[in-house]
């Protein structure tokens, strides 16, 4: 960044650099102590020995790597996380979209409300809020207690302890993210682009999809990337909406690292976990380029 | 300009003025928002072919009534019909018309080509053809060799004129045209007075032009529609709403003019405190009146005693500023009641009067344009 400027304006006085410099200093000590520290203590973690029973021995093997790569449940369970989560990721579009669409065209009076109500959720933490699904989704929860006064069901529905749960109660706490990526990336959609191609005779279904869509396509490449990421990482939503039925990469960190105490595995899972981020990142990056 | 003909099957043959039939008519065209009336009642007819401004200032209604033409918002009572069918309750994307926008709206994720073939391919037009028209489109507005461009690649000029490329290759049978020229700077813009004009002309398409500058409006129309606080004020040819407004805003609105207050006397003639006015036509006797007279219509001379009688009005002032603008020599001229700019063109040679000098006034009695004062 600072480089770049410099090239931009050659003639800056030379003391805006050391300014600059000290400007970034206290989020890159931040970075340094609470991300890349224990990223690399994670990284040198996943390359020790686990030696059964919570033993842990100091060295340099590719034995973890190694029980992961080999085993189908490891390997299964990636492709599973990454699935679900894309899945996850598309539901919450879908839910969100109109939704970031409507405060979008909203009033401006209304839109800083609208916008406040939409990630008001955020204000709660997601394990309370995972708590209530549980109470709404459970046997005798909301949902299985009106469709049984309603007389359409005489057994509950099972809608908690399974991965129907788990995707119910992560989409609804991805929303407000969703909404809000989406909202950042709509600068470009301005209402005469659909009513120019309403005047060149496109439907409104046809200028939504040749019009709307591709103009906020920099805000859903946005808001899928953060809810993909958010989705692969979570960790309360799946464990408690799952009911331990539901095995994701991040719940199978937890009980390598807290209920096997197998730290090295549980790092090497980490790191595929950042190698699945790092690859997200690239294919955003690839469809922001293809976009601009 | 050899650009080629855009589609010579839609081209109308110039018919004289009133044997074309009316092309687009708004009939008791109202909308309303709550309680707010922001187009009242406007009754309107465009012949086939012919170039009409919807002109007035911001929020008399003029794009409002662009807008329920085109279907983009929804009348509150009256009818709209283009080519003799009833298109008031149809989406935009059935009425068959042509809209360029203020702000372009070309289609930022498309190139040149692809804004312009958007309409073609709502038609389905077969691709090899739509490719063709396209290219004919751009060539139209001289824009062939930016067909692979971005519309951001494009200055604000070629942006509009691509705009007007997209509305015109779908062969739309009503062009309407949103403020086009408002966001070019001066010179560009009278380019493209003419070029929309010549265009116009070539595929003699019935147009409406909204603008809230009377110059476009004048230069660039076969009739001008004033429209004032949702009304319209009056629709004719840009002499007569130049010459004979006959409305007081129109004279102000359009063009510059000198405001006096007076009362009527005989018919033809009305009073400004000490002084007598020949007019046209003159409201009844005693009534307040308006009087505008335009700067640029009145001759001015050193003053001169015994004169022989004319018909015109002669009134003799001093100069209390003189104004030098370029092309005019602006004169203020106190003549008593009431103060007076007059202009002359700078070809007519320098400075002819300094501040102080007393001078003559005189104008025909046609100029002198008479309102009755109901404020």
């Amino acid at each position: 960044m600072t480089a770049i400027a410099l090239t931009a304006a050659p003639d800056r006085p030379a003391s805006a650099v050391p300014l600059a410099l000290g400007l970034l200093l206290p989020v890159a000590i931040v970075n340094a102590v609470g991300f890349l520290a224990p990223v690399a203590y994670l990284f040198r973690m996943s390359f020790n020995e686990a030696t059964g029973g919570g033993g842990l021995r100091e060295g340099l093997t590719l034995a973890s790597y190694v029980a992961f790569i080999t085993d189908p449940f490891y390997l299964g369970l990636v492709a599973r996380s990454i699935g679900f989560s894309v899945f996850i990721t598309l539901l919450t579009l879908i839910v969100s979209y109109p939704i970031a669409l409507f405060i979008h065209r909203a009033d401006t009076k209304w839109q800083s409300l609208l916008t406040v109500i939409t990630i008001s959720p955020l204000l709660v933490s997601a394990v309370v809020r995972t708590y209530g699904w549980m109470l709404i989704l459970g046997d005798q929860g909301l949902v299985n207690g009106l469709l049984k006064n309603a007389g359409l069901i005489d057994q509950p529905l099972r809608l908690i302890n399974n991965s129907t749960g788990v995707v119910i109660g992560l989409t609804e706490i991805l929303m407000p993210y969703m909404v809000l990526a989406l909202m950042a990336g709509f600068g470009r959609l301005d209402r005469s682009y659909e009513e120019a191609a309403l005047s060149l005779g496109a439907r409104p279904w046809t200028t939504f999809r040749r019009v709307v869509v591709p103009l906020t396509a920099p805000g859903i490449a946005l808001g899928c990337l953060l809810c993909f990421v958010l989705a692969v990482s979570s960790f309360i939503t799946p464990k408690l909406l799952g009911g331990g039925r539901v095995f994701l990469l991040a719940t199978e960190i937890y009980d390598q690292a807290i209920t096997l105490l197998n730290w090295p595995l549980a790092a090497t899972m980490s790191i595929i976990v950042l190698v699945i981020f790092g690859l997200a990142l690239v294919l955003y990056t690839r469809i922001q380029r293809a976009l601009d | 300009m050899a650009a080629p003909q855009l589609h010579d099957a839609d081209v109308v043959p110039v018919i004289a003025n009133g044997t074309r039939s009316d092309h687009l008519v708004l009939e008791r065209l109202e909308k309303r928002y709550g309680d707010t009336t922001v187009v009242a009642a406007l009754d309107l007819a465009v012949k086939q072919g012919e170039f009409i401004a919807l002109l007035g200032p911001s929020g008399c209604g003029k794009t409002t009534t662009l807008r329920m033409t085109a279907g983009l918002v929804p009348t509150s009572a009256g009818r709209i019909v283009i080519g003799g069918q009833d298109v008031t309750h149809l989406p935009p994307y059935r009425r068959d018309i042509g809209l360029v926008f203020q702000n372009y709206a070309l289609f930022p994720h498309m190139t040149v080509a692809q804004n312009v073939a958007f309409g073609l391919e709502m038609r389905k037009v077969p691709k090899a053809e739509a490719t063709r028209r396209a290219t004919e489109a751009l060539a139209l507005v001289r824009l062939e060799a930016y067909g692979n461009r971005k519309p951001r690649e494009l200055s604000g000029g070629q942006q509009q004129r691509v705009a007007l490329a997209r509305a015109l290759v779908i062969r739309p049978s009503l062009l309407l045209l949103d403020e086009p020229l408002s966001n070019l700077d001066a010179k560009l813009r009278e380019e493209m007075r003419t070029e929309i004009r010549d265009i116009q002309r070539r595929l003699g398409i019935t147009t409406v032009f909204v603008t809230h500058d009377q110059v476009e409006a004048l230069s660039m129309c076969d009739r001008v529609a004033v429209m004032e606080g949702g009304k319209l004020v009056q629709f004719g040819t840009p002499f007569e709403i130049y010459e004979r407004p006959r409305h007081p805003f129109i004279a102000d609105f359009v063009g510059r003019t000198n405001k006096l207050k007076g009362t009527a006397g005989e018919p033809g003639v009305v009073a400004l405190g000490p002084l007598t006015l020949r007019a046209g036509e003159t409201p009844a006797r005693g009534s307040n009146v308006l009087v505008m007279i335009r700067p640029h219509r009145i001759q001015i001379s050193a003053k001169r005693n015994g004169r022989a009688e004319t018909r015109a009005n002669v009134v003799a002032g001093r100069i209390v500023r003189t104004t030098y603008v370029g092309d005019l020599f602006q004169y203020d001229v106190d003549i008593g009641p009431s103060v007076m700019q007059v202009e002359k063109p700078t070809t007519a040679g320098p400075q002819a009067f300094n501040h102080g000098d007393e001078v003559e006034l005189e104008w025909a009695a046609t100029d002198t344009l008479v309102f009755e004062d109901r404020g």
